[in-house]
C-alpha cells in the first residue's frame, strides 16, 4: 500500500512537473516576447488617436478662358497662389538663347509698375509677401504667398509684374553677371555637373538635353525686348494653370484670379514638344574627374502618369529603390555592406519623357561592387518581382502618409498644381487612396518585368582621373 | 529668392539658421524623470511633427574622437532588445512616417513627420531607443563605412570643403567648436563599438532632452501619452563641460588657392559672447546683421552690389542660438574683375559697414524690424517650422518664454543698441579669409 501511495505520489508529481512544463512550453515565448518585442500593430489598433481624414474639398474655379483649382483653408491667416505657364520652359527657349527662361524669372521681381527693383523688394519684405519664378523643362512658373491682411497689396504687386515689368537695363546686366557666376560655381558642385552630363548624355539631340540655367555663351546676346517678346507669345489664358490655398472663399478667389489674369492673351503661341523615347543598353558615359568619390545616375525609360502602367510601376519602384532606407537597394548596398551614403530610384516624368531614375555616390574601390549588387537586384526584380509581403507593406505606407501633402498653405496650392500639370482630375484627392489599393501583385510584377528588363544606361562622374584619361 | 543667393548659403552657412519666432499656441511640461515637453498646436491637417532633442552634440566628445556623436546618431536606428536590427526603418516605413536626425555641434536631434493616428508608435519607439540601444558588431561596422562615405559625398566631394573646415581651426582654435561635427575620417575610423556606448549611456536620459510635438494635438491629450512611454526611464546624471569661452584676441587672414575652385569667395567672422552675455542683447545684433546684409534691399547689397558694382553677392549672419561663443559672418562674392587682394576687399567693407552705421537711424531701424517680424505669421502656418525653431532653441537653453517674446525682444531695441552692437563687432576678435581660384595662387598686388 505504502509502496503503492508512494508511486502514486510520485507519478503526482510527475504530473505536476510535466503540466508546469507544458504551461511554460506554450507561455513562454508570450512571456519572452513581452519583454523582447515592441508590438507596433497592436500599439496602433489601441491607440486613442483615431485616423482622420482631411477633408477640405478641391473646388474648381471657372474665368473666362481659364481655370484654377482652390482649396479654402481658413484655419492660419494665409493665402498662397502657385501658377505654371504649359509649354513655357526653359525647353522652349530659343536654342541660341538659352538662359532667357533663367533672366526672366529673376527680372520679373526686379521691378514694376511704379516700383523700381529696391521699392518692389522692401514692399515684400516689409509686408510678408513673397513672389517668385522659375523655369522648369516644360513649366515657367511662378508664386505669391501672403498673410492675409496683405493680400490686397500682393495682388497689385502681382498684376503690376505679369503686364508692367520694368526690365530696367542695369539690373538686366546684374542679373547676368549673377547667372554667369552661377553657371560659373556650378562647375564646382559634382551634383551639379553630374546633372548636366545625365541631361546631355540621356536626352541627346532633344530639348531637355540642355544645361539647367541656360548657356554662358548665349546669355550675353539676351535682350530686354527679348523677354518681353517671350511673355507675350508664352504666357497665356490657353496655357495657365493655377491652384490656390488659404484664407480665402470661392468668391475672393474668383476677384483674385480676375485681377491678377484676366488681361492675359487668349492664347499662347507655342506647341508641345516631340516625346523622347529612351532606348538604354547599358552605356556607360563616363566623365573624367578627380574627386573623393565616384557618383552616379542611370536610367531606363519609364511610364507617363495618365498611363495603366503607372500605380503598378510606382509601387514596384517603391519596393526597389523608392521607399528610403527600407527599400531593397538600400538595404543591401548602404544598411548591409555601407557600401554608399544613399541609393534611391524614382520616376521622372516629364511633359516630354518618361523615365525610370536612380543614382548613388560610392569610393572608388566600393563603386564596381556597389553596381553590381544594384544590377543584381534589377535583374531579380524583373525575373521575380516583388512578394505579397512587400506590396502589402508599400501600399500600408502609402496610404499612411496620404495627410502629410497637407502641412502647410504652399504645400497645397502648389499640390493643386501639380495634379493639373498631370491632368489628374478634381477628385483626384478623394480617389488617390483606391488606386493604389487596387493595385494588384500581378500588375506589380508585370511592370517589373516591362521595365526592370531594361537595361539602364549610367552616367559616371568620377571613375576616372584626367591624368588617367 | 534669388538663385545666387540660394546657392550662396549652401555653401556657406550650414547653420546659419535667420532665428525668427514666436506666435504659436504652445504649452510646456517636464516629467519627474526631468523629460521637458513642449507641445505646439496646428490642426491644419491631421499630421504630427515629433522631434526628441538631446543637449549633447560634437563638442561634448574627448579629443580625437571626432565623429563620435555622429556615428551614435547612425546607430540609433540600428536596433534596441525590443526593436531588431532594421526594423525600425521598416515600422517607420510602413506606417508612412519621414524619419531622419541630424547631429550638430551642441545638440542631436531625432526626428519625425506622420499622421496624427501614428504618434503613439513614434512615441513608443522614441522612447525605447532612449535607454535600450543594443546594436550589433556588424550594424557597428557597416554604419562605420557609411559615415565615412557620408563625409566623402557631403564634405570631400565639395571643393570649398577644406576651406570651411581650415577656417573654423584657426577661428576656434582649441575649441570643440573649431573640429569638423562628423569628424575627420581617420577619427572615424579609429572609434571602437565601446566609444558608443560609453558616451550614449552617459547623455542618453530623459534629463537631457527635449521633446516637441507640433501638429494637430494639445498638451491635454499628449501629456497622458508621452507619460506612459517615458515616464518609467530613469534620469541620469549629466555631466558636461562647458565650452570655454574662445575670445582671445586676434585679428587674423587666411588665404587659400584650390583645384576645382572658380570663383573669389570672402569670408569675415567675427566672435562674440554667448547670447546669454551679449551687450546690449543679442537682439541688437539680429538686427544689425539684418540691416547690414539681409537680402536684396539690404545696405551693402545696395552699395556692393547695386551701386558700386564690386560685387555678385552679399550676406550677413548672426549665429547665436548656441551653448559656446555667438557667430557673426560676412560672406561676399567679388567681381572678379574688380577683386585684387584680401586685404583691400576687407578695407572695402569696411569703409561701406561705417558708412551704412553713419546712416543708420531711427527710420532705418523701424523699417528693418518690420522686415523682421513681418514673416512671423509662417510659423503658424507650418507644423515643420515650429517643431524645428522651438526645438533648436531650446535645446540652446532658450526658455519657451524667451521664444514667445521675440517680437517684444525686437521691438525693444534702440537705435544706439544697435550702434554700440557695432561698436562691441568692430572690436571683437576676428578673421578674414579668402577662397580664391588656383589661377591666383601666389596672390594678386599682394
Amino acid at each position: 500500500m505504502s509502496k503503492y501511495k508512494r508511486r502514486q505520489n510520485i507519478y503526482k508529481k510527475l504530473f505536476c512537473l510535466l503540466s508546469l512544463f507544458i504551461v511554460a512550453y506554450l507561455t513562454y515565448p508570450k512571456i519572452v516576447k513581452y519583454f523582447t518585442y515592441l508590438d507596433t500593430d497592436k500599439i496602433l489598433a489601441q491607440s486613442s488617436l483615431q485616423n482622420k481624414k482631411f477633408t477640405q474639398k478641391t473646388q474648381e474655379i471657372n474665368m473666362d478662358g481659364f481655370s484654377a483649382y482652390l482649396m479654402e483653408e481658413h484655419s492660419v491667416p494665409i493665402v498662397s497662389l502657385d501658377f505654371a505657364f504649359k509649354n513655357a520652359g526653359s525647353a522652349y527657349e530659343d536654342e541660341n538663347k538659352q538662359g532667357l527662361t533663367s533672366l526672366l524669372a529673376d527680372m520679373l521681381t526686379n521691378g514694376a509698375g511704379e516700383n523700381d527693383a529696391l521699392a518692389f523688394k522692401d514692399i515684400c519684405a516689409e509686408y510678408g509677401i513673397k513672389i517668385g519664378f522659375e523655369a522648369s523643362n516644360d513649366y515657367f512658373s511662378g508664386y505669391m504667398i501672403t498673410p492675409k491682411q496683405n493680400l490686397p497689396i500682393a495682388l497689385k504687386l502681382m498684376q503690376d509684374v505679369l503686364y508692367h515689368p520694368l526690365f530696367d537695363e542695369d539690373y538686366l546686366q546684374l542679373v547676368k553677371q549673377q547667372l554667369l557666376t552661377i553657371l560659373q560655381m556650378q562647375n564646382e558642385q559634382p551634383t551639379s555637373i553630374l546633372s548636366n552630363k545625365f541631361n546631355e548624355n540621356i536626352f541627346a539631340g532633344h530639348p531637355y538635353s540642355r544645361p539647367d540655367l541656360g548657356k554662358s555663351e548665349n546669355i550675353p546676346d539676351i535682350s530686354t525686348e527679348d523677354l518681353r517678346e517671350y511673355m507675350q507669345n508664352k504666357f497665356a489664358k490657353n496655357n495657365l494653370l493655377i491652384g490656390m490655398a488659404g484664407d480665402i472663399t470661392a468668391q475672393e478667389a474668383q476677384e483674385m484670379l480676375n485681377t491678377v489674369f484676366a488681361k492675359l492673351n487668349q492664347s499662347a503661341d507655342t506647341n508641345g514638344l516631340s516625346k523622347l523615347s529612351l532606348q538604354t543598353n547599358g552605356t556607360e558615359y563616363n566623365v573624367a574627374k578627380k574627386q573623393a568619390q565616384v557618383m552616379t545616375q542611370f536610367a531606363v525609360a519609364g511610364t507617363y502618369r495618365n498611363s495603366i502602367d503607372f500605380y503598378p510601376l510606382y509601387l514596384a519602384n517603391y519596393i526597389f529603390g523608392g521607399s528610403g532606407l527600407g527599400s531593397r537597394i538600400s538595404s543591401i548596398i548602404r544598411e548591409k555592406e555601407g557600401l554608399t551614403y544613399g541609393i534611391y530610384t524614382y520616376l521622372l516624368i516629364n511633359d516630354a519623357s518618361a523615365l525610370l531614375v536612380g543614382s548613388f555616390s560610392s569610393a572608388p574601390e566600393n563603386f564596381d561592387r556597389a553596381k553590381n549588387l544594384l544590377l543584381q537586384e534589377w535583374h531579380n526584380m524583373a525575373e521575380k518581382g516583388a512578394t505579397q509581403e512587400e506590396l502589402a507593406q508599400a501600399k500600408k505606407s502609402l496610404l499612411a502618409s496620404y495627410n502629410l501633402r497637407f502641412a502647410s498653405t504652399g504645400d497645397i496650392s502648389s499640390m493643386l498644381l501639380s495634379m493639373q500639370k498631370f491632368a489628374l482630375g478634381k477628385d483626384f484627392l478623394d480617389k488617390r487612396n483606391d488606386y493604389i489599393e487596387a493595385v494588384t501583385l500581378e500588375e506589380v510584377n508585370a511592370a517589373a518585368k516591362k521595365y526592370f528588363r531594361l537595361k539602364p544606361d549610367f552616367v559616371i562622374l568620377g571613375n576616372i582621373t584626367e591624368e588617367e584619361n | 529668392m534669388n538663385k545666387l543667393a540660394k546657392i550662396f548659403c549652401a555653401f556657406a552657412c550650414i547653420l546659419s539658421f535667420q532665428a525668427n519666432a514666436e506666435l504659436f499656441k504652445a504649452s510646456e511640461f517636464t516629467l519627474e524623470n526631468g523629460l521637458h515637453c513642449v507641445v505646439v498646436e496646428n490642426h491644419k491637417a491631421p499630421v504630427v511633427k515629433s522631434m526628441i532633442w538631446y543637449k549633447v552634440g560634437s563638442i561634448d566628445e574627448a579629443y580625437g574622437k571626432g565623429g563620435l556623436a555622429h556615428l551614435l546618431e547612425h546607430l540609433m536606428f540600428r536596433g534596441t532588445d525590443k526593436v531588431k536590427d532594421g526594423r525600425f526603418n521598416t515600422i517607420m516605413d510602413e506606417n508612412g512616417v519621414q524619419s531622419n536626425a541630424f547631429t550638430s555641434y551642441d545638440f542631436t536631434a531625432y526626428h519625425q513627420f506622420a499622421d496624427i493616428s501614428r504618434l503613439e508608435i513614434l512615441l513608443a519607439l522614441e522612447a525605447d531607443r532612449m535607454r535600450h540601444l543594443n546594436f550589433s558588431d556588424e550594424a557597428f561596422e557597416a554604419e562605420q563605412k557609411i559615415v565615412i562615405q557620408e563625409r566623402q559625398q557631403t564634405v570631400e566631394n565639395n571643393p570649398n570643403s577644406t576651406f570651411y573646415e581650415r577656417l573654423n581651426l584657426l577661428l576656434w582654435g582649441n575649441s570643440p567648436y573649431g573640429q569638423p561635427i562628423g569628424g575627420f575620417t581617420d577619427e572615424i575610423k579609429a572609434l571602437s563599438a565601446d566609444d558608443m556606448r560609453a558616451f550614449y549611456k552617459k547623455f542618453y536620459a530623459p534629463n537631457n532632452a527635449i521633446l516637441v510635438l507640433s501638429g494637430d494635438i494639445d498638451a491635454q491629450t499628449a501629456k497622458p501619452l508621452i507619460e506612459k512611454y517615458f515616464a518609467h526611464l530613469q534620469a541620469e546624471k549629466i555631466e558636461r563641460s562647458v565650452p570655454p569661452d574662445s575670445r582671445e584676441s586676434y585679428d587674423e587672414t587666411l588665404q587659400m588657392a584650390l583645384p576645382d575652385v572658380t570663383t573669389v569667395k570672402i569670408e569675415q567672422r567675427f566672435m562674440l559672447p554667448n547670447y546669454n552675455s551679449l551687450q546690449p542683447s543679442f537682439y541688437a545684433y539680429i538686427l544689425l546683421a539684418e540691416y547690414l546684409g539681409g537680402g536684396e534691399t539690404s545696405e551693402l547689397y545696395r552699395n556692393l552690389i547695386l551701386k558700386d558694382k564690386t560685387a555678385v553677392a552679399i550676406s550677413t549672419s548672426f549665429r547665436y542660438i548656441t551653448r559656446g561663443n555667438s557667430i557673426f559672418s560676412i560672406t561676399m562674392l567679388p567681381r572678379e574683375d574688380t577683386y585684387t587682394s584680401l586685404n583691400n576687399s576687407v578695407e572695402l567693407l569696411q569703409k561701406h559697414i561705417h558708412m551704412a552705421m553713419q546712416s543708420f537711424d531711427e527710420s532705418k531701424l523701424e523699417y528693418v524690424k518690420r522686415k523682421v517680424l513681418a514673416d512671423l505669421v509662417y510659423l503658424q502656418d507650418n507644423p515643420e517650422d515650429a517643431a524645428y525653431m522651438v526645438g533648436y532653441m531650446m535645446a540652446n537653453n532658450f526658455t519657451l518664454e524667451q521664444i514667445q517674446k521675440y517680437e517684444n525682444g525686437i521691438n525693444s531695441v534702440k537705435t544706439q543698441d544697435v550702434q554700440q552692437a557695432y561698436t562691441e563687432l568692430m572690436k571683437a576678435p576676428k578673421l578674414s579669409a579668402a577662397l580664391l581660384p588656383i589661377s591666383f595662387k601666389g596672390g594678386n598686388n599682394e
